[in-house]
């Protein structure tokens, strides 16, 4: 049992909170986040050049063999930073799934997305809303042609390339500028740029054909959801040092709020909630990336961390009173990642489900 | 990073299994309650049953006839304990004692009280509370005065877990009045059935006794009995408090995954208005929910366990997982109370009782959990004074 980080994941992490300081200040995070468009190329590039993007790439292929413990500690940092962007869908979700369900066609892309040059996204959620795979009902035509509609796809308007999930699983590798694909911005409270993706008449060859997903894609939701957990503990965490430290400071009455038993208590759930969250997503992403079974793990961590990191969230809205309620406070910005990452590759409900066949109910 | 034990440490976990296999907690006579924290009822037998096999003794220095393990096997022992719903009610208290005695306990401390301890014969009960001295340990009146080679012991402690069927108890006195509050105490370990010392049981809630309350009327106690530095025993307790916590709280987990376990039995077993129990999505979403919890509090254990294997700072972690273990096995005994409907208040050894009438036990006894050994109050204030480096209270 060790729960302490190794030197280069040390390095990693330094880095990362580092860099997102100086390149991801609130103010960036709230511009971008404000912003119907908001990407940020100069801070994608950046990131690029320290090889973020190409963490889970083999080196043969541009990327620095990082383990999904790894790139699950940098998007961490990127949850305290409140930073939007591509990262999770592109770096984390496609690939993974590209690295082994992708075929030829799919690790000749991955060179272009460990250098951030190229940028996918996923296209998983039909009109249902449901992230499990086995809903889907988009289908090719006979004529090998996709009529049909996808949601929540993220920054699909930055995308280069769509991964579009089928029935029985079945996946397209498509150019996101294919003729008939459009994308309909969906506006969100987090900033998080989600779309429609609709798909009319679009014409499909046999090389977009990436053929079944199976246990790749069941490994790039994996790997998604855990990504997602992670953006949530470093949001959380961000929230909790905010909250203490304005607890420290803030006199009113003659002393500190934090000298209230009411304040100190919230903070004590506080300290919990994160520490829980944290062991509970290094458990499960540890396991995940050492190949041992963990799709309860997983499914413990998103399901669990979705309500202690929300509560997080809420409570230090709680503790910062009418000061948390300014946009120009970073506390809502984080609030939102929280949120959003909480429903985003599975809500709670649909991983408590999971959790629940795990322990065996019938 | 790493989330597994050793090939070692579950080798013993083998180990441990069989011996729980071969010896079934219910072929162990009971000399006290179960009281709900997940180490299960009293026995005497099954301490030295443990004692025979050398594991009480495990982790003390061979000098003192132990074999040296590391401290990773306590836990491993624990929840395979807990796990099998095993009777070893009092052996945190003989560790911690006997981790004490180790450390700075006399000569004959070591000699007679240890291989008593080792031999799962010795067990202790805390003399700290007093009708007037409860979260505020400090406003304590016992006192012991020296008389030459001993001390004499005058004052009234209560709460004391088991102190019937103990065989030393460790009283807390004060020993000296110091212009500082915290200091001039000191801690005594007074073999039970010494003159002067009255023990009067003290009936709880499940109709049980697990309290006493201990009167102490001129209790002489030679010196060398004294455990820790004199003057300095709210400094050696504070000091162990973090251990305390831990190791009083370490089996609550494995404990409460032995319950989640029969109630997801009962509700696949279950069925109401012709629908198994386990299809109802309310129960599973409460179960499944409780299941996450367990798991997190169970990250909290491991990670203060690592602190403490390490020899790191720790100043807020026993604590959280302190008040976690004990506000969720509320909530679970909450749970299966719902789970069990018009058959969960029915008492233990009732006909009719679901699931042995374990429920409504630890509905009972968790209700004492977030009070014992620290209330979840004083200790949220612990975790945000001491721990996040919010203001004291002044006035405290």
């Amino acid at each position: 049992m060790d729960f302490t980080l190794s030197p280069s994941q040390q390095l990693l992490v330094a880095t990362a909170r580092d860099v997102l300081r100086r390149h991801c200040p609130p103010e960036t995070a709230q511009r971008l986040a404000l912003d119907a468009h908001g990407f940020d190329k100069t801070l994608w590039q950046r990131m690029a050049e320290l090889g973020w993007p190409g963490l889970l790439v083999p080196g043969d292929l541009g990327g620095s063999d990082g383990t999904l413990l790894d790139v699950i500690l940098l998007v961490e940092e990127m949850g305290r930073a409140a930073l939007p962007g591509p990262f999770v869908t592109s770096a984390v979700v496609a690939t993974t799934l590209l690295l082994d369900g992708g075929g030829e066609r799919g690790r000749r892309l991955l060179p272009a997305l460990a250098s951030g040059e190229r940028i996918a996204t996923l296209a998983l959620v039909d009109d249902g809303g449901s992230y499990d795979p086995r809903t889907v009902g988009l289908r090719c035509g006979p004529d090998g042609r996709v009529t049909g509609t996808k949601l929540f796809v993220k920054d699909a308007h930055v995308a280069t390339d769509l991964i579009v999930v089928l029935a029985e699983g079945e996946l397209l590798l498509l150019p996101a500028d294919r003729a008939g694909i459009a994308q309909l911005p969906l506006d969100t409270l987090s900033g998080d740029k989600l779309f429609e993706v609709t798909f009319d008449g679009v014409a499909t060859r046999a090389e977009d054909r990436l053929g079944s997903g199976g246990e790749a894609l069941a490994a790039a939701l994996t790997a998604g959801a855990l990504a997602r957990t992670a953006e949530m503990v470093g949001a959380a965490q961000r929230v909790f040092d905010l909250s203490v430290e304005h607890a420290r400071t803030r006199v009113q009455g003659g002393r500190p709020i934090g000298g209230y038993q009411a304040i100190q208590h919230a903070c004590a759930d506080l300290v919990r909630d994160v520490d829980t969250s944290r062991g509970l997503l290094y458990t499960a992403a540890w396991k995940a990336s050492e190949g041992r079974p963990a799709d309860g793990d997983v499914a413990t961590a998103k399901a669990y961390a979705s309500e202690a990191c929300l509560s997080v969230a809420r409570r230090g809205h709680q503790i910062f009173g009418a000061m948390g309620y300014c946009e120009e406070h970073p506390l809502h910005l984080l609030h939102k990642r929280v949120q959003a990452a909480s429903v985003d590759y599975g809500d709670a409900g649909a991983h408590l489900e999971t959790v629940a066949r795990a322990i065996g109910l019938r | 990073m790493e989330f597994a034990f050793t090939a070692e440490e579950e080798a013993f976990r083998d180990e441990v299994r069989r011996f729980v296999d071969a010896h079934p907690g219910e072929h162990f006579p009971l000399d006290g309650m179960d009281a709900g924290y997940g180490s299960g009822a009293h026995s005497r037998p099954f301490m030295a049953a443990l004692g025979a096999r050398g594991w009480i003794a495990m982790t003390w220095p061979r000098a003192f006839g132990g074999a040296e393990r590391p401290m990773f096997f306590k836990l491993v022992l624990f929840e395979e304990l807990a796990r099998a719903g095993a009777p070893f009610g009092p052996l945190a208290g003989c560790w911690q004692t006997a981790d004490a005695i180790i450390e700075y306990g006399s000569e004959r401390l070591r000699r007679e009280v240890l291989p008593a301890v080792a031999r799962g014969e010795a067990t202790f009960w805390q003399g700290y509370s007093e009708p007037g001295a409860g979260s505020d340990l400090l406003s304590l009146t016992t006192e012991a005065k020296r008389d030459g080679d001993t001390w004499i012991i005058r004052g009234h402690k209560i709460w004391s877990s088991h102190a019937g069927i103990a065989t030393h108890g460790l009283v807390f006195t004060r020993t000296s009045r110091e212009a500082r509050r915290s200091r001039g105490f000191s801690m005594f370990v007074v073999p039970n059935g010494t003159p002067g010392m009255q023990i009067r049981p003290i009936r709880s809630l499940t109709g049980e006794v697990y309290h006493y309350e201990v009167f102490l009327d001129d209790v002489r106690v030679p010196a060398d009995l004294m455990l820790g530095p004199e003057g300095e025993g709210f400094q050696a307790l504070l000091n162990g408090l973090d251990s305390d916590r831990f190791w009083g709280r370490y089996y609550k987990a494995p404990a409460l995954e032995r319950v989640l376990r029969q109630l997801v039995q009962y509700a696949n077993d279950t069925t109401v208005n012709g629908a198994p129990l386990a299809r109802d999505p309310v129960v599973r979403r409460r179960l499944a929910g409780v299941a996450t919890e367990i798991a997190a509090l169970k990250t909290l254990f491991y990670r203060a366990a690592c602190l403490l294997r390490d020899g790191a700072p720790v100043t807020y972690e026993t604590a959280v997982a302190k008040v976690m273990a004990d506000e969720l096995g509320q909530k679970l005994a909450r749970i299966g109370m719902d789970l069990l409907g018009p058959w969960g208040p029915l008492r233990e050894g009732s006909r009719r009782a679901p699931l042995g009438g374990r429920i409504s036990h630890d509905y009972l006894t968790s209700l004492g959990h977030t009070i014992a050994g620290g209330t979840a109050e004083v200790l949220r204030t612990t975790i945000a004074v001491r721990g996040l480096g919010l203001p004291a209270d002044r006035r405290a």
